[in-house]
Protein backbone atom coordinates (compact mmCIF):
# COMPACT_ATOMS: atom_id res chain seq x y z
CA UNK A 1 0.00 0.00 0.00
CA UNK A 2 1.30 3.68 -0.25
CA UNK A 3 1.96 5.99 2.22
CA UNK A 4 -0.25 8.42 2.24
CA UNK A 5 0.68 12.51 2.39
CA UNK A 6 -1.64 15.08 3.28
CA UNK A 7 -0.91 18.54 2.36
CA UNK A 8 -2.45 21.44 4.25
CA UNK A 9 -4.54 22.81 1.12
CA UNK A 10 -4.91 26.33 2.19
CA UNK A 11 -5.55 28.59 -0.42
CA UNK A 12 -5.19 31.93 0.97
CA UNK A 13 -1.17 31.75 2.11
CA UNK A 14 1.93 31.08 1.11
CA UNK A 15 3.01 28.31 3.31
CA UNK A 16 -0.17 26.67 1.84
CA UNK A 17 0.82 26.77 -1.51
CA UNK A 18 4.72 25.60 0.01
CA UNK A 19 2.87 22.40 0.95
CA UNK A 20 0.97 21.87 -1.90
CA UNK A 21 4.02 22.09 -4.05
CA UNK A 22 6.06 20.16 -2.06
CA UNK A 23 3.73 17.27 -2.00
CA UNK A 24 2.89 16.89 -5.66
CA UNK A 25 6.83 16.75 -5.83
CA UNK A 26 7.28 14.04 -3.76
CA UNK A 27 4.19 12.15 -5.70
CA UNK A 28 5.31 12.56 -9.13
CA UNK A 29 8.91 12.82 -9.22
CA UNK A 30 10.63 11.71 -6.07
CA UNK A 31 8.51 8.46 -4.71
CA UNK A 32 6.06 8.13 -7.63
CA UNK A 33 4.18 4.72 -6.76
CA UNK A 34 5.16 4.56 -3.18
CA UNK A 35 3.19 7.52 -2.55
CA UNK A 36 -0.56 9.29 -3.15
CA UNK A 37 -1.98 12.44 -1.96
CA UNK A 38 -5.38 12.32 0.17
CA UNK A 39 -6.86 15.66 -0.53
CA UNK A 40 -8.29 17.38 2.91
CA UNK A 41 -11.22 18.65 1.28
CA UNK A 42 -12.05 14.76 1.45
CA UNK A 43 -11.46 14.39 4.73
CA UNK A 44 -13.07 17.69 5.98
CA UNK A 45 -16.50 16.27 4.38
CA UNK A 46 -16.47 13.22 5.79
CA UNK A 47 -15.66 11.47 3.14
CA UNK A 48 -15.86 7.51 3.98
CA UNK A 49 -12.95 6.57 0.62
CA UNK A 50 -11.04 9.30 1.88
CA UNK A 51 -10.76 8.09 5.53
CA UNK A 52 -10.69 4.72 4.65
CA UNK A 53 -7.19 5.65 3.10
CA UNK A 54 -6.08 7.13 5.92
CA UNK A 55 -7.09 4.90 8.22
CA UNK A 56 -6.23 1.68 6.04
CA UNK A 57 -2.29 2.49 4.74
CA UNK A 58 0.67 1.89 5.95
CA UNK A 59 1.47 5.25 6.64
CA UNK A 60 0.62 8.68 6.33
CA UNK A 61 2.74 12.30 6.60
CA UNK A 62 1.21 15.55 6.90
CA UNK A 63 2.59 18.55 5.74
CA UNK A 64 1.40 21.61 7.82
CA UNK A 65 1.37 25.25 6.47
CA UNK A 66 1.41 26.69 9.83
CA UNK A 67 0.76 26.78 13.70
CA UNK A 68 -3.10 25.74 13.03
CA UNK A 69 -1.86 22.23 11.63
CA UNK A 70 -4.94 21.90 9.75
CA UNK A 71 -3.92 18.24 7.49
CA UNK A 72 -2.32 17.11 11.44
CA UNK A 73 -5.50 17.43 13.06
CA UNK A 74 -7.73 16.50 10.08
CA UNK A 75 -6.43 13.41 9.85
CA UNK A 76 -6.99 12.25 13.57
CA UNK A 77 -10.50 13.47 13.06
CA UNK A 78 -11.19 11.22 10.37
CA UNK A 79 -9.12 8.70 12.89
CA UNK A 80 -5.86 8.13 10.79
CA UNK A 81 -2.87 8.34 12.62
CA UNK A 82 0.05 10.74 11.50
CA UNK A 83 3.63 8.58 10.99
CA UNK A 84 5.57 11.86 10.42
CA UNK A 85 4.61 15.74 10.71
CA UNK A 86 6.53 18.00 8.87
CA UNK A 87 5.88 21.89 8.80
CA UNK A 88 6.80 24.41 6.05
CA UNK A 89 8.12 26.62 8.94
CA UNK A 90 10.52 24.17 10.59
CA UNK A 91 11.58 23.59 6.72
CA UNK A 92 12.15 27.25 6.82
CA UNK A 93 13.87 28.00 9.66
CA UNK A 94 16.46 25.31 8.76
CA UNK A 95 16.84 27.40 5.53
CA UNK A 96 16.22 31.09 5.78
CA UNK A 97 18.05 31.84 2.81
CA UNK A 98 14.53 30.33 0.66
CA UNK A 99 12.21 33.15 1.51
CA UNK A 100 8.59 31.90 0.02
CA UNK A 101 6.72 34.93 -1.43
CA UNK A 102 3.13 34.36 -4.04
CA UNK A 103 0.59 32.28 -3.93
CA UNK A 104 -1.46 31.39 -7.21
CA UNK A 105 2.76 31.33 -8.07
CA UNK A 106 5.82 30.73 -6.33
CA UNK A 107 8.98 32.91 -6.04
CA UNK A 108 11.83 31.10 -6.79
CA UNK A 109 12.44 31.14 -2.86
CA UNK A 110 9.36 29.26 -2.58
CA UNK A 111 10.21 26.73 -5.04
CA UNK A 112 13.40 26.14 -3.25
CA UNK A 113 11.99 25.05 0.03
CA UNK A 114 9.08 23.42 -1.36
CA UNK A 115 11.98 21.17 -3.07
CA UNK A 116 13.71 20.89 0.32
CA UNK A 117 10.23 20.32 2.17
CA UNK A 118 10.01 17.64 -0.80
CA UNK A 119 13.31 16.28 -0.10
CA UNK A 120 12.68 15.86 3.65
CA UNK A 121 9.36 14.25 3.12
CA UNK A 122 10.91 11.59 0.67
CA UNK A 123 13.62 10.74 3.34
CA UNK A 124 10.88 9.75 5.81
CA UNK A 125 9.14 7.88 3.26
CA UNK A 126 12.52 6.19 2.46
CA UNK A 127 12.65 5.81 6.77
CA UNK A 128 9.55 4.19 7.13
CA UNK A 129 10.02 1.70 3.91
CA UNK A 130 13.04 0.73 5.71
CA UNK A 131 11.44 0.52 9.12
CA UNK A 132 8.34 -1.34 7.79
CA UNK A 133 10.71 -3.96 5.58
CA UNK A 134 12.25 -5.10 8.90
CA UNK B 1 -27.72 46.60 15.21
CA UNK B 2 -24.39 46.15 16.72
CA UNK B 3 -21.36 47.34 14.50
CA UNK B 4 -19.78 44.50 12.79
CA UNK B 5 -16.91 44.69 10.03
CA UNK B 6 -18.01 45.68 6.33
CA UNK B 7 -19.79 42.95 4.80
CA UNK B 8 -17.35 40.62 2.56
CA UNK B 9 -18.24 37.72 0.34
CA UNK B 10 -15.98 34.58 1.27
CA UNK B 11 -14.96 32.03 -0.92
CA UNK B 12 -14.60 28.52 -0.18
CA UNK B 13 -12.76 26.47 -2.99
CA UNK B 14 -12.68 23.21 -2.75
CA UNK B 15 -8.73 22.90 -3.99
CA UNK B 16 -8.84 19.16 -4.45
CA UNK B 17 -5.33 18.35 -4.60
CA UNK B 18 -6.18 15.19 -6.63
CA UNK B 19 -7.89 16.21 -9.78
CA UNK B 20 -7.53 19.32 -12.35
CA UNK B 21 -10.84 20.72 -11.67
CA UNK B 22 -9.57 21.10 -7.93
CA UNK B 23 -6.61 23.10 -9.02
CA UNK B 24 -8.91 25.25 -11.45
CA UNK B 25 -11.06 26.25 -8.14
CA UNK B 26 -8.24 27.46 -6.01
CA UNK B 27 -6.90 29.18 -9.07
CA UNK B 28 -10.07 30.89 -9.97
CA UNK B 29 -10.72 31.73 -6.40
CA UNK B 30 -7.12 33.14 -6.27
CA UNK B 31 -8.25 35.50 -9.49
CA UNK B 32 -11.22 36.51 -8.03
CA UNK B 33 -9.23 37.29 -4.69
CA UNK B 34 -6.39 39.25 -5.71
CA UNK B 35 -7.34 40.67 -9.06
CA UNK B 36 -11.14 40.19 -9.91
CA UNK B 37 -13.07 41.71 -6.53
CA UNK B 38 -10.05 42.08 -4.28
CA UNK B 39 -11.59 44.93 -1.92
CA UNK B 40 -14.75 42.54 -2.24
CA UNK B 41 -14.14 39.45 -1.12
CA UNK B 42 -12.11 36.96 1.49
CA UNK B 43 -10.75 33.61 0.92
CA UNK B 44 -12.24 30.63 3.93
CA UNK B 45 -10.13 27.99 4.31
CA UNK B 46 -11.91 24.83 4.13
CA UNK B 47 -9.69 22.49 6.49
CA UNK B 48 -10.37 25.09 9.28
CA UNK B 49 -13.60 24.72 9.76
CA UNK B 50 -12.54 21.09 11.19
CA UNK B 51 -9.70 22.06 12.74
CA UNK B 52 -11.32 24.85 14.74
CA UNK B 53 -11.03 27.91 12.91
CA UNK B 54 -13.10 29.98 14.84
CA UNK B 55 -12.82 33.17 12.77
CA UNK B 56 -13.38 30.72 9.73
CA UNK B 57 -17.14 29.68 11.24
CA UNK B 58 -17.89 33.14 12.57
CA UNK B 59 -17.19 34.38 8.90
CA UNK B 60 -19.40 32.21 7.47
CA UNK B 61 -22.40 32.72 9.63
CA UNK B 62 -22.20 36.21 9.26
CA UNK B 63 -21.79 37.12 5.53
CA UNK B 64 -22.04 35.27 2.38
CA UNK B 65 -20.54 32.84 1.10
CA UNK B 66 -19.59 31.00 -2.64
CA UNK B 67 -18.69 27.42 -2.74
CA UNK B 68 -16.69 26.53 -5.17
CA UNK B 69 -16.56 22.79 -5.88
CA UNK B 70 -14.71 20.96 -8.96
CA UNK B 71 -16.88 17.72 -9.20
CA UNK B 72 -20.25 16.81 -7.74
CA UNK B 73 -18.83 15.66 -4.70
CA UNK B 74 -19.34 19.34 -3.83
CA UNK B 75 -16.84 19.29 -0.52
CA UNK B 76 -16.48 22.93 -0.33
CA UNK B 77 -20.54 23.17 0.03
CA UNK B 78 -21.47 20.23 2.03
CA UNK B 79 -18.66 21.44 4.55
CA UNK B 80 -19.47 24.73 4.77
CA UNK B 81 -23.20 24.04 5.18
CA UNK B 82 -21.88 21.43 7.71
CA UNK B 83 -19.76 23.42 9.79
CA UNK B 84 -20.79 26.39 9.71
CA UNK B 85 -24.19 28.15 7.37
CA UNK B 86 -25.38 26.64 4.39
CA UNK B 87 -23.39 28.89 1.23
CA UNK B 88 -25.34 31.44 -0.51
CA UNK B 89 -24.16 30.04 -3.82
CA UNK B 90 -22.81 26.81 -4.80
CA UNK B 91 -20.49 27.02 -8.25
CA UNK B 92 -19.79 23.16 -9.52
CA UNK B 93 -17.26 23.60 -11.80
CA UNK B 94 -18.88 21.23 -14.80
CA UNK B 95 -22.05 23.37 -14.88
CA UNK B 96 -19.50 26.18 -15.70
CA UNK B 97 -17.71 23.90 -18.12
CA UNK B 98 -21.46 22.25 -20.01
CA UNK B 99 -22.56 26.01 -19.86
CA UNK B 100 -19.86 27.78 -21.64
CA UNK B 101 -18.96 24.70 -24.13
CA UNK B 102 -15.07 24.83 -22.00
CA UNK B 103 -13.06 21.30 -22.35
CA UNK B 104 -12.66 19.42 -19.18
CA UNK B 105 -9.21 20.46 -17.59
CA UNK B 106 -5.99 18.39 -17.53
CA UNK B 107 -3.23 18.13 -15.33
CA UNK B 108 -2.32 18.63 -11.09
CA UNK B 109 0.23 20.82 -10.27
CA UNK B 110 0.06 22.47 -13.77
CA UNK B 111 -2.63 23.05 -15.45
CA UNK B 112 -2.41 22.61 -19.39
CA UNK B 113 -2.21 26.10 -21.32
CA UNK B 114 -5.46 24.97 -22.87
CA UNK B 115 -6.97 24.78 -19.46
CA UNK B 116 -6.28 28.35 -18.39
CA UNK B 117 -9.54 29.55 -19.92
CA UNK B 118 -11.39 27.20 -17.78
CA UNK B 119 -9.83 29.31 -14.57
CA UNK B 120 -10.57 32.78 -16.14
CA UNK B 121 -14.65 31.38 -17.23
CA UNK B 122 -14.71 30.31 -13.59
CA UNK B 123 -13.44 33.51 -12.11
CA UNK B 124 -16.01 35.70 -14.08
CA UNK B 125 -18.92 33.00 -12.62
CA UNK B 126 -17.20 33.63 -9.34
CA UNK B 127 -16.77 37.05 -9.74
CA UNK B 128 -20.86 37.95 -10.95
CA UNK B 129 -22.18 36.16 -8.29
CA UNK B 130 -19.61 38.51 -5.90
CA UNK B 131 -21.19 41.52 -7.50
CA UNK B 132 -24.90 39.94 -6.49
CA UNK B 133 -24.54 38.89 -3.31
CA UNK B 134 -22.76 42.45 -2.92
CA UNK B 135 -25.78 44.75 -4.40
CA UNK B 136 -28.09 42.66 -1.96
CA UNK B 137 -29.65 43.12 1.22
CA UNK B 138 -28.07 40.16 3.40
CA UNK B 139 -29.61 38.89 6.90
CA UNK B 140 -26.92 38.27 9.27
CA UNK B 141 -29.37 35.97 11.45
CA UNK B 142 -30.67 34.33 9.13
CA UNK B 143 -28.03 34.22 6.99
CA UNK B 144 -30.26 34.76 3.55
CA UNK B 145 -30.77 37.04 0.70
CA UNK B 146 -33.50 39.57 2.03
CA UNK B 147 -34.17 40.94 -1.26
CA UNK B 148 -32.28 42.34 -4.43
CA UNK B 149 -32.51 45.69 -3.35
CA UNK B 150 -29.14 47.44 -3.91
CA UNK B 151 -27.12 48.89 -1.23
CA UNK B 152 -23.63 50.70 -0.51
CA UNK B 153 -21.00 47.75 -1.09
CA UNK B 154 -18.27 47.60 1.62
CA UNK B 155 -15.31 49.33 0.00
CA UNK B 156 -12.48 49.35 2.70
CA UNK B 157 -10.37 46.46 3.52
CA UNK B 158 -7.93 44.00 2.16
CA UNK B 159 -8.21 40.92 0.42
CA UNK B 160 -7.03 38.36 3.26
CA UNK B 161 -8.14 35.13 4.96
CA UNK B 162 -11.47 34.63 6.45
CA UNK B 163 -10.12 33.79 9.92
CA UNK B 164 -8.68 37.94 9.89
CA UNK B 165 -12.15 39.07 9.48
CA UNK B 166 -12.52 40.46 12.54
CA UNK B 167 -15.36 39.67 13.94
CA UNK B 168 -14.96 39.02 17.46
CA UNK B 169 -15.54 35.84 19.83
CA UNK B 170 -15.28 36.62 23.56
CA UNK B 171 -14.61 33.85 26.23
CA UNK B 172 -16.46 34.34 29.26
CA UNK B 173 -15.54 31.54 32.20
CA UNK B 174 -18.64 30.38 34.56
CA UNK B 175 -18.82 27.70 36.75
CA UNK B 176 -16.25 26.18 35.13
CA UNK B 177 -16.81 26.47 31.83
CA UNK B 178 -15.34 28.87 29.18
CA UNK B 179 -18.64 29.85 27.20
CA UNK B 180 -17.72 31.49 23.37
CA UNK B 181 -20.07 33.91 22.28
CA UNK B 182 -20.24 35.44 19.22
CA UNK B 183 -20.07 39.46 18.59
CA UNK B 184 -20.34 40.40 22.25
CA UNK B 185 -18.03 43.06 22.66
CA UNK B 186 -20.09 45.05 19.69
CA UNK B 187 -23.47 43.76 21.12
CA UNK B 188 -22.16 45.53 24.61
CA UNK B 189 -21.10 48.46 22.82
CA UNK B 190 -24.13 49.13 21.61
CA UNK B 191 -26.72 48.08 24.35
CA UNK B 192 -24.24 51.21 26.22
CA UNK B 193 -24.34 53.57 23.73
CA UNK B 194 -28.32 52.83 24.33
CA UNK B 195 -28.05 54.30 27.71
CA UNK B 196 -28.25 51.06 29.14
CA UNK B 197 -26.30 50.25 32.44
CA UNK B 198 -25.17 47.25 34.86
CA UNK B 199 -26.91 47.36 38.37
CA UNK B 200 -23.93 48.02 40.58
CA UNK B 201 -23.62 45.18 43.30
CA UNK B 202 -26.38 43.40 41.55
CA UNK B 203 -24.91 39.95 39.76
CA UNK B 204 -28.67 38.92 39.84
CA UNK B 205 -29.43 37.93 36.32
CA UNK B 206 -32.64 39.41 36.12
CA UNK B 207 -30.52 42.76 36.01
CA UNK B 208 -29.37 42.16 32.18
CA UNK B 209 -31.45 44.14 30.20
CA UNK B 210 -33.61 41.42 27.87
CA UNK B 211 -32.40 43.46 24.53
CA UNK B 212 -29.34 42.15 25.33
CA UNK B 213 -29.99 38.25 25.68
CA UNK B 214 -31.79 38.98 22.68
CA UNK B 215 -29.29 40.34 20.52
CA UNK B 216 -26.82 37.38 21.49
CA UNK B 217 -29.44 35.04 20.69
CA UNK B 218 -29.63 36.51 17.42
CA UNK B 219 -25.79 35.75 16.51
CA UNK B 220 -25.54 32.91 18.19
CA UNK B 221 -26.99 29.32 17.98
CA UNK B 222 -27.27 28.72 21.75
CA UNK B 223 -28.71 24.85 22.91
CA UNK B 224 -31.81 25.33 25.06
CA UNK B 225 -29.92 23.47 27.96
CA UNK B 226 -27.48 25.58 28.11
CA UNK B 227 -29.65 28.88 27.77
CA UNK B 228 -28.84 29.48 31.95
CA UNK B 229 -25.08 29.20 31.30
CA UNK B 230 -25.07 31.70 28.67
CA UNK B 231 -27.07 34.08 30.54
CA UNK B 232 -25.06 34.31 33.36
CA UNK B 233 -22.26 34.57 31.03
CA UNK B 234 -23.35 37.53 29.50
CA UNK B 235 -24.40 39.05 32.60
CA UNK B 236 -21.06 38.47 34.19
CA UNK B 237 -19.62 40.43 30.44
CA UNK B 238 -22.20 42.72 30.97
CA UNK B 239 -21.19 43.90 34.84
CA UNK B 240 -17.40 43.74 33.69
CA UNK B 241 -18.09 45.93 30.40
CA UNK B 242 -19.86 48.49 32.20
CA UNK B 243 -17.37 48.73 35.45
CA UNK B 244 -14.70 49.31 32.66
CA UNK B 245 -16.47 51.87 31.02
CA UNK B 246 -17.17 54.00 34.01
CA UNK B 247 -13.67 53.93 35.30
CA UNK B 248 -12.39 55.00 31.69
CA UNK B 249 -14.72 57.63 32.32
CA UNK B 250 -13.62 58.43 36.41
Amino acid sequence: MSIVIVPCSGIGKTYGTVTREAAYRVVEELCPGETEIVPLSLLVLGDPEAQARVRNNTAVITLDGCKLACATVNVGQAGGTVTRAFTVLDCYRRHKDMKPQGIAELNAGGLALAQALAAEVAQAVAEIEKAEAS
Amino acid sequence: MPHLPPRKVGIVACSGEEMAEGTVTRLAALKVLEELRPTMTVTICLPLFLAGGEGDRAFARFYPTIAVDGCARRCAARATELYSHKPAVSIVLDDVLAERGLQRPQGLRRLTPESLPVVDALAEVIAGEVDRLMAARWSRSEGRLLDTEESEPATTGSTGCACSSGIPISRVRVNGRTVAIMALEPILEMAYNQGLRASPNDHATASLPPAIMDAVRLYNAIPSEDDALYTEAVQVAWQHFCAAKEQNHG
